[in-house]
């Protein structure tokens, strides 16, 4: 199957929809961003992380051609980011807030989107009924927008940013505000469209552990640069493993501290301030390669009857990577 | 993706933002408004016995020229929530990722702050024919006033967006507006022909005066044409203000602020470069 410009349903999973090289952003003196690179293939869910102030919102903003970047450039399938109205043929977007129209049932919201790209009224309203369907909003098609819960209104918006069957679709903090199983809910939808349509998906959150289980790649932003990218189990991977976070009750912690300092693996025990009953015990280099190690710290806890309330190997999920890398830059 | 038959994007605009304005009442209720004010002053002219002393023509004038000043300030109100008000409801960002021209997004905007002065002027007439009593000053209200309503509508919508298009907020938007519109109509409401004796110099002075100002000048022309009678050969002068206020004011709107509308209000060389 041959991939065709901007049509994503012969768009071949694995081809690059958006390649970004030496982005750069400043407003007046200060650095929004610089050297944003990276790539995003057809079909994958990248997740586009950074504390507050990082520059993920400008980032968004200069590849969703709201912005200009002052240096590097970018393409969306195949489309040089000096054609703005092209790329924005091809891309969808779910801004971190939108409104909505008040005068507007669903279906007229999409309908008038759908006109937005050129398509006749009863194109774009056979379009809008059927991306209501897919997005779990069939029984509300008729109802006006400003009744909507937050969920709903969330899922007109990624409905919205579908509406051009786009290669790209940006998604700024889809699952805030929302409940546990909304968040679910609007995850499973979201890895549908990147599965479903063969579009490349680029997610936006705060919540790393959603972007660790549904996200295959991610880029993590600090103070306007990357210094984090690849396959999301690639760069947990490239993270410290020689901690671990145990937490005892409050009258056991000195005894645990002199049992686990006893273990010659262990370089230091530190009582973790602020988080009474936590330890944090810090191995030597290469300790944690070997995993039997974790296996030694426990039965040395049970051995001395100390009740272990919680044992985390740190490291191993994204968050550490997270914090560790963006120390200091967190705002 | 655009397919034959599609509709363009200025319509597509105007037509949803006709919907907001006049179902969602913002229109509607401004309307409602000027027609109760419209027949409350008309009421007065015709029943208050002091006021009923004016002359036919002081009174026909009088409610023409209420009706035009009002409606040029609905138009103004509406321009100038059309974009800083979608700023604020965070709905403009959506619009402008769309692949539409911006001048055409601009041009239905433009165009539905403008629907209110049709109708506005389908309310005031009634009033003028009842007012004017069948006398000749009808004719001439009915001539002038659509005229003069109808050149400087579109004047007053296009000023109301570009200041919604400068302001982030529509707060600042619709003071900025008012302020503009009370610093054009003060001096219209105290200025006029003289009727005192006073120097040639100082007649000169006030006459630049009011033809800077498109209200002062209309005014004047009004006056000139209910009042006076004035054949047109006579009055050309003030009607040069109210054609060419229009077409500065729709050419900056148009050619400059229009094509350059972005997410961050400001004028282009005050804000980061955007696309």
């Amino acid at each position: 199957m041959n991939a065709q410009k901007g049509d994503p349903t012969h768009m071949q999973t694995g081809t690059d929809v958006l390649v970004a090289e030496g982005l750069a952003k400043h407003y007046g003196p200060r650095h929004a961003l610089r050297g944003l690179s990276f790539t995003l293939k057809a079909g994958r869910m990248l997740g586009f992380l950074g504390p507050n102030g990082a520059g993920k919102t400008t980032s968004i903003r200069i590849l969703t051609t709201i912005m200009e970047p002052d240096a590097g450039h970018f393409t969306v399938d195949g489309i040089s980011h000096k054609q703005p109205d092209q790329i924005r043929r091809r891309i969808g977007v779910l801004p971190e807030s939108f409104g909505l129209p008040k005068q507007m049932t669903g279906i007229e919201y999409l309908t008038y989107f759908g006109q937005l790209y050129g398509r006749t009224a009863s194109d774009a309203k056979a379009i809008g009924l059927r991306l209501m369907e897919e997005v779990g909003l069939k029984q509300r098609t008729r109802s006006l927008v400003s009744t909507y819960s937050h969920g709903m209104r969330q899922r007109i918006g990624i409905a919205r940013a579908l509406v051009n069957d786009p290669v790209v679709v940006f998604l700024d903090e889809p699952t805030i505000g929302l409940d546990p199983r909304g968040q679910q809910e609007l995850l499973g939808l979201v890895q549908q469209i990147a599965s479903d349509r063969g579009a490349g998906v680029i997610l936006c959150s705060h919540l790393l552990s959603e972007v660790e289980s549904v996200c295959d790649d991610v880029v993590i932003l600090s103070s306007g640069e990357i210094v984090a990218s690849g396959a999301v189990s690639e760069v947990i991977g490239r993270t410290e493993q020689n901690v671990i976070r145990i937490r005892v009750p409050t009258g056991a912690i000195d005894d645990a501290k002199r049992e686990l300092e006893a273990i010659p693996a262990v370089r230091q025990v530190l009582p973790t301030s602020g988080q009474p009953g936590w330890l944090r015990v810090e191995l030597d280099e290469g300790a944690s390669d070997d995993h039997p190690i974790n296996n030694r710290i426990l039965e040395t806890l049970i051995r001395a009857d100390i009740p272990i309330l919680s044992f985390e190997p740190e490291g191993g999920r994204l968050q550490d990577v997270f914090l560790q890398l963006t120390a200091g830059a967190i705002k | 993706m655009s397919s034959s038959g599609a509709a363009p994007v200025w319509r597509i605009v105007l037509w949803r933002e006709l919907r907001d304005q006049w179902i969602g009442g913002k229109a509607l209720s401004m309307i409602l408004i000027y027609t109760i004010l419209l027949g409350i002053y008309a009421y007065l002219f015709a029943s208050n016995s002091e006021l009923n002393l004016l002359p036919l023509n002081q009174m026909v004038l009088e409610i023409v020229k209420a009706a035009i000043f009002v409606g040029l300030f609905i138009c103004l109100i509406i321009g100038a929530d059309s974009v800083s008000g979608e700023r604020e409801r965070a709905t403009l960002e959506g619009l402008l990722l769309t692949p539409t021209s911006r001048r055409e997004i601009v041009a239905g905007k433009f165009l539905s702050a403008l629907a209110p002065w049709p109708i506005a002027l389908a309310v005031a007439i009634p009033y003028w024919v009842v007012l004017s009593k069948g006398e000749p000053v009808l004719r001439q209200a009915l001539l002038w006033g659509p005229l003069v309503g109808t050149l400087l509508a579109p004047a007053f919508a296009g000023l109301g967006m570009l200041v919604s298009v400068w302001c982030n907020s529509n707060k600042t938007s619709m003071l900025v507006s008012v302020a503009l519109y009370l610093v054009l109509i003060l001096p219209a409401e105290y200025s006029g022909p003289a009727t005192v004796t006073v120097s040639p110099q100082a007649t000169e002075r006030s006459n630049l005066f009011q033809l800077a100002n498109p209200l002062a000048a209309s005014d004047r022309l009004l006056h000139e044409v209910i009042m006076g009678n004035a054949p047109v050969h006579q009055v050309w002068l003030w009607v040069t203000t109210p054609v060419v206020f229009p077409i500065i004011v729709l050419a900056v709107l148009f050619l400059y602020a229009g094509p350059s509308l972005r997410l961050e209000a400001g004028m282009k060389w005050l804000r980061p470069r955007t696309i």
